[in-house]
């Protein structure tokens, strides 16, 4: 009897466990059926409610499928990404940002020109760099709905009370340093130093004329240029004093963070802030230009994120036109006309300037087109999470002066550049 | 006669019983195996594997478990971060619990309210927590504003100085648990048998006295009991260095479940990551068993 009764509570154990793990399948982007699900990074209800506004063009658009939008805030995301590729349940089609590309290349699907024929994507139609952002080693991944790269952010306010020069298009590192060291007061930072990869990389990058990682996917951290800039970046807090130090390792939004809360008067984001900043809370008049030159001009990176295709995705076609729609025209207008992002498409480019208040535009177009003349795609490894996970923390004690930039690119390079 | 009729009555009552409360255990029962030995038996199959997120799965062998002690340069400090972490929360954490309780154990006024407010930061979200934290100890928080506008020192800055991380860890930790052992505590205390304390007290027993031969010998099973659990979870600690300090400045204050999730989630190395956790698994178990094993020598029980 004791045998039954041991018999009958695994059989309902194990029929639970079969139910629940059934039901995850169902909820599956990769199962079979006409159900698409779409995944994606939503940190807030605008955030999640554009979305929604682009599935609903893609539905429109696919009235035989049925597309379900599934959204975790950006810091989750890729955890749950992880976990969703290990147990073979990722979304169909899944979103993708090119900094973060390189870990993920083995969830994606490779996509080909005949899958892009499916989508009906057509690579012309698409600003110069754009089909880079989401390649890999010379494979497409994704295709990408918007593109970034990285603009200096000011406070004009702040400059004005101070007299500091205004950054413009065409300004250099000296006229940087003049700016940072004139609106350096006791109440705030010329600059808010930045921990982010993109963040604290892009002005290195701009300086030196070099990315540290080589085109072929080689570390090369340790190139010289590129140490002599990261150096120079790390000396804006402890030598040249116009940035504060950064507080604690957990602080990755410190630079902007400080900007944006009117603690400092620049610093360096993306252009996917640009609008965010322009609206930001304490009042102060935003204000943008391109990052500054170096003796070899200003180089910038081509950043951006999309839709990519789930490796073990059973139903392909399907999610390629779901895919496909969600970078179509219409789609592309709807997320520049509201200026939530710069879109890769070239058509719907102008709408994105024409969404912005009159005041900004011309400012906001110029620093646009400047920024996005000189652009490349981000080379990067494939560890290049490792990396940057190692290096952020380190970078703490590079501002607090207690360890050398040199010494954390020349430790980074002998740890993950084998 | 009658217990003879009786018997078979009650045999048939308890099997009935003991069916029902089969079914009503068995959805804990099927929880248990979903979320606990599964897991727990794959983690044990991963850490013999390269196991990357996606793609193939190769048997290793033991090789994680080598490559942790000899080729991963985060490892051992992150071990050696645990283990002070260990070292210095869980008596200080102990110890001023039970010094909170025994406070608020002598019949003054508001106790209750008190216990309460000490309890509060235990059942706050350890974000709200660690939120509060930054703002006092930034350059531009509460404490050095304060230091310098009184005493014109100016603090180091905590957070990012690898000598204090690990400390102002250690604290936030302490203020966000005492709570919980002092609710042990005090429950304790408040149990001490009566007549033990009179007899002692006849016999002229006070203050220290009192409280090392009386009180704490009487509630040596809670303060092993707290000892035990605040040890487990300090070698489980994560959330506080991960949202504090982020494991940083370098890898100061990256405790070794910091580590596993890092080589899980963020390097994808699911292999290396079990291998790490079941590392982590044998060290509690040893610690606790070790200190289940000292405990004849000085906790007392009543029988």
């Amino acid at each position: 009897m004791k045998k039954m009764h041991i018999a009958a509570a695994l059989t309902a154990s194990a029929a639970l466990v079969l139910t629940g793990c059934s039901a995850g399948g169902a909820d599956a982007g990769s199962a079979g059926g006409d159900k698409i699900v779409v995944d994606m990074w939503a940190g807030s209800q605008d955030d999640t409610a554009a979305l929604e506004a682009q599935v609903a063009i893609a539905q429109k658009a696919n009235p035989d499928l049925k597309i379900e939008l599934r959204t975790a805030p950006w810091g989750d995301f890729f955890t749950k990404l992880t976990t969703n590729m290990a147990s073979g349940n990722m979304a169909c089609v899944t979103g993708m940002n090119s900094g973060m590309l390189s870990s993920y290349t083995a969830g994606f699907a490779k996509l080909t020109d005949e899958d892009l024929a499916t989508a009906g994507i057509v690579k012309d139609e698409f600003a110069d760099g754009a089909m880079e952002i989401l390649s890999n080693k010379g494979d497409a991944y994704g295709v990408p709905f918007d593109m970034a790269t990285m603009l200096t952010y000011y406070n004009a306010d702040m400059l004005g009370e101070t007299g500091a020069p205004v950054p413009a298009d065409g300004w250099t590192f000296d006229d940087f340093e003049a700016t940072a060291k004139a609106a350096t007061t006791d109440k705030h930072a010329g600059f808010g130093i930045g921990m982010g990869g993109f963040q604290w990389q892009a002005l290195p990058i701009a300086k030196a004329g070099v990315q540290p990682v080589k085109q072929d996917g080689t570390l090369d951290l340790t190139n010289p240029a590129f140490v002599d800039a990261a150096t120079w970046y790390g000396e804006l807090v402890t030598k040249e004093k116009v940035a504060q130090p950064v507080s604690s390792a957990s602080d990755t939004g410190w630079g902007e963070n400080q900007y944006s809360s009117g603690m400092a008067a620049m610093a360096v984001d993306g252009t996917w802030n640009a609008v965010g900043y322009l609206d930001n809370d304490p009042g102060f008049t935003a204000g943008m230009a391109p990052l500054p030159a170096g003796p070899n001009g200003s180089l910038g990176l081509v950043l951006g994120s999309g839709f990519g295709i789930a490796q073990d995705c059973d139903n392909k076609e399907a999610a390629l036109k779901v895919l496909g729609s969600l970078l179509s025209v219409e789609s592309q207008d709807y997320i520049a006309s509201s200026g939530r992002s710069y879109p890769a498409r070239v058509s719907s480019q102008p709408l994105y300037f024409e969404s912005l208040p009159a005041e900004y535009r011309d400012q906001v177009q110029s620093a646009f087109e400047s920024a996005f003349s000189n652009v490349q795609g981000q080379y990067v490894t494939d560890n290049w999470s490792k990396i940057d996970t190692f290096i952020q923390p380190q970078l703490v004690s590079v501002y607090n002066g207690q360890e050398s930039m040199a010494n954390v690119l020349k430790t980074a390079q002998s740890q993950f550049g084998k | 006669m009658s217990n003879g009729t009786q018997t078979p009555r009650r045999g048939a009552l308890a099997k009935s019983e003991s069916r029902q409360a089969l079914g009503f255990v068995s959805p804990a029962l099927a929880g248990l195996a979903l979320f606990t030995f599964v897991p727990v038996a794959l983690s044990i199959v991963m850490g013999f594997f390269d196991w990357p997120t996606v793609g193939e799965k190769t048997f290793v062998g033991f090789d994680n478990y080598v490559k942790l002690f000899t080729d991963s340069p985060d490892f051992w400090p992150a071990l050696r971060n645990t283990f002070v972490f260990a070292l210095l929360y869980v008596p200080i954490s102990v110890a001023l619990s039970y010094l909170l309780a025994l406070s608020l154990h002598s019949r003054i006024r508001g106790r209750g309210a008190l216990r309460v407010l000490f309890f509060i930061p235990v059942v706050t979200p350890m974000v709200a927590n660690v939120l509060v934290w930054k703002m006092l100890l930034q350059p531009q928080g509460l404490v050095n504003g304060l230091s310098q506008t009184w005493f014109g020192i100016e603090l180091p800055n905590f957070l990012a100085d690898p000598q204090w991380a690990m400390i102002m860890v250690v604290m936030m930790s302490v203020w966000q648990g005492l709570g919980y052992n002092m609710l042990i505590f005090s429950a304790a205390l408040e149990q001490l048998p009566e007549s033990v304390v009179e007899a002692a007290r006849i016999d002229g027993a006070t203050g220290i006295r009192m409280l090392w031969k009386i009180t704490v010998p009487l509630t040596s099973p809670s303060i092993f009991f707290a000892s035990i659990m605040t040890m487990i979870s300090a070698m489980q600690v994560f959330v506080q260095p991960q949202m504090l300090t982020g494991g940083g400045p370098g890898n100061s204050t990256q405790p070794i479940v910091q580590f596993i999730y890092n080589q899980g989630f963020k390097f994808q190395d699911l292999g290396l990551a079990a291998a790490a956790a079941w590392i982590l698994f044998a060290i509690i178990i040893a610690m606790t068993a070790a200190q289940f094993g000292a405990q004849k020598k000085w906790v007392h029980y009543e029988h």
